[in-house]
């Protein structure tokens, strides 16, 4: 078995829940909470466009409830990826990734502009569609070897079914789609700035950390 | 494997082929969206097909993933298509003046009879064919606030489950009582989704 997780550090069992850090998860871990405070802090860019050919330029003000409503996704988004880095349990995790999916989908929306709204719509499609594989790879899972602890898969003698494995790392791909539909929309230097950012570092953590667990279990 | 489960599986996986290739072909976007919704029952019904005790307490999460992407996505779509009209009074017919009161009791009765998820699920019913029928000039905190003290009974009991477990059967009645009033609140908002004066 490759082990990238190395040495547990932390071991938190709660009935069948259970959450543990390994030093490869708990910088993930301290990664989601820096950023999630960087969200609570930060203010929205203000953007400002040249009209071309002249010297003209205007400024877009952030109205206040569309703020809100960024930050809060932004923190929401940190908070998903804070679950998803901590949680020992497999179910917990595909739906902690879901939680992302659906914050980035949120996060990405809240600009109001066509264009915009259009590659949010594209990318909450592609979300939806990959909760089948991850949803299915957790069911499939615990159907073969009866347990979703990822502790206990990994110690277990049970064979985790590569197609299981496969189907998890489809579904992570799917919810982690987001950076790729904000740069669609040209959103990190404009509308979305900086909240936008939330989109790009959860969709790397839950990357990161789907490969731990499939190296693992 | 037990052959009923791979049997099951290889017709989620047919009906997943299926929906994929609707959705390869389909163009409009809201027929796209309506596609996704039966890729959200494929999963679902991967879900189910563990049958153990831990498949009913993973569907619900799952449920509720499916149906909030669903309603974000609408929300979506509504505003980048530019539909900013209240939905219109649609059908009116007889029976929705006369029906709902006698109906509504009868299976608010009967879910009440049978209390727990179920009940919930059948007196929601009740209630949403009520306010469809009659119109929602209720006040909606009430409900909003019964759901919630109930969400409260429901974790006490659970609490007594963990803390207390001779008082076991208590514990079962406030759970039961709970989440029939859980899920009938949540259901009943239902029938409030044609809009209205404080919907």
């Amino acid at each position: 078995m490759l082990s990238i997780g190395g040495q547990d550090l932390f071991v938190l069992e709660f009935g069948d829940i259970l959450h543990y850090f390994s030093p490869y998860t708990l910088t993930l871990f301290l990664l989601a909470v820096l950023f999630t405070g960087l969200a609570i802090i930060s203010r929205p860019e203000e953007q400002i466009e040249i009209a071309f050919g002249g010297d003209a330029y205007y400024a877009k003000e952030t109205t206040l409830p569309e703020m809100r409503f960024r930050r809060f996704m932004a923190i929401a988004c940190g908070l998903a990826s804070i679950g998803a880095m901590v949680s020992g349990d497999l179910f917990n995790y595909t739906l902690f990734t879901s939680m992302v999916g659906i914050t980035n989908v949120g996060i990405v929306a809240a600009v109001k502009n066509r264009h915009v709204l259009n590659a949010a719509y594209a990318y909450g499609i592609v979300a939806m569609i990959a909760t089948l594989p991850l949803f299915g790879s957790a069911a499939l899972i615990v159907a073969t070897t009866g347990t979703l602890s990822i502790p206990a898969l990994a110690a277990g003698g049970q064979a985790v079914p590569l197609v299981g494995k496969a189907l998890l790392v489809l579904g992570v791909v799917g919810e982690g789609m987001a950076p790729f539909y904000a740069a669609k929309a040209e959103m990190f230097r404009a509308p979305g700035a900086p909240y936008v950012i939330m989109c790009s570092l959860s969709s790397l953590l839950i990357f990161l950390r789907v490969v731990e667990i499939v190296t693992t279990i | 494997m037990i052959p009923e489960y791979s049997l099951g599986l290889f017709a989620a996986f047919a009906t997943a082929a299926v929906a994929f290739y609707a959705l390869v072909r389909e163009t409009d976007d809201l027929h796209r969206l309506l596609l996704t919704d039966l890729v959200e029952i494929v999963t679902l019904a991967f879900i189910a097909l563990v049958g153990t005790d831990l498949a009913e307490a993973l569907i619900l999460p799952g449920l509720v993933v499916g149906i909030s992407e669903l309603i974000a996505l609408s929300e979506i779509y509504r505003v980048k298509e530019g539909h900013i009209h209240p939905p219109r009074k649609g059908l009116r017919i007889e029976v929705m003046d006369s029906a709902p009161l006698i109906m509504a009791a009868i299976l608010v009765g009967y879910g009440i009879v049978l209390s727990g998820f179920p009940g919930g699920a059948i007196a929601g019913v009740g209630v949403i064919f009520y306010f469809i029928c009659r119109g929602q000039h209720e006040r909606f905190e009430l409900i909003e606030t019964a759901s919630g003290y109930s969400w409260v009974l429901w974790i006490v009991a659970f609490f007594t489950f963990m803390l207390f477990p001779q008082y076991w059967f208590c514990a079962v009645m406030l759970a039961g009582g709970a989440i029939l009033v859980k899920v009938m609140a949540k259901m009943s908002l239902i029938g409030a989704m044609r809009g209205g004066p404080n919907a």
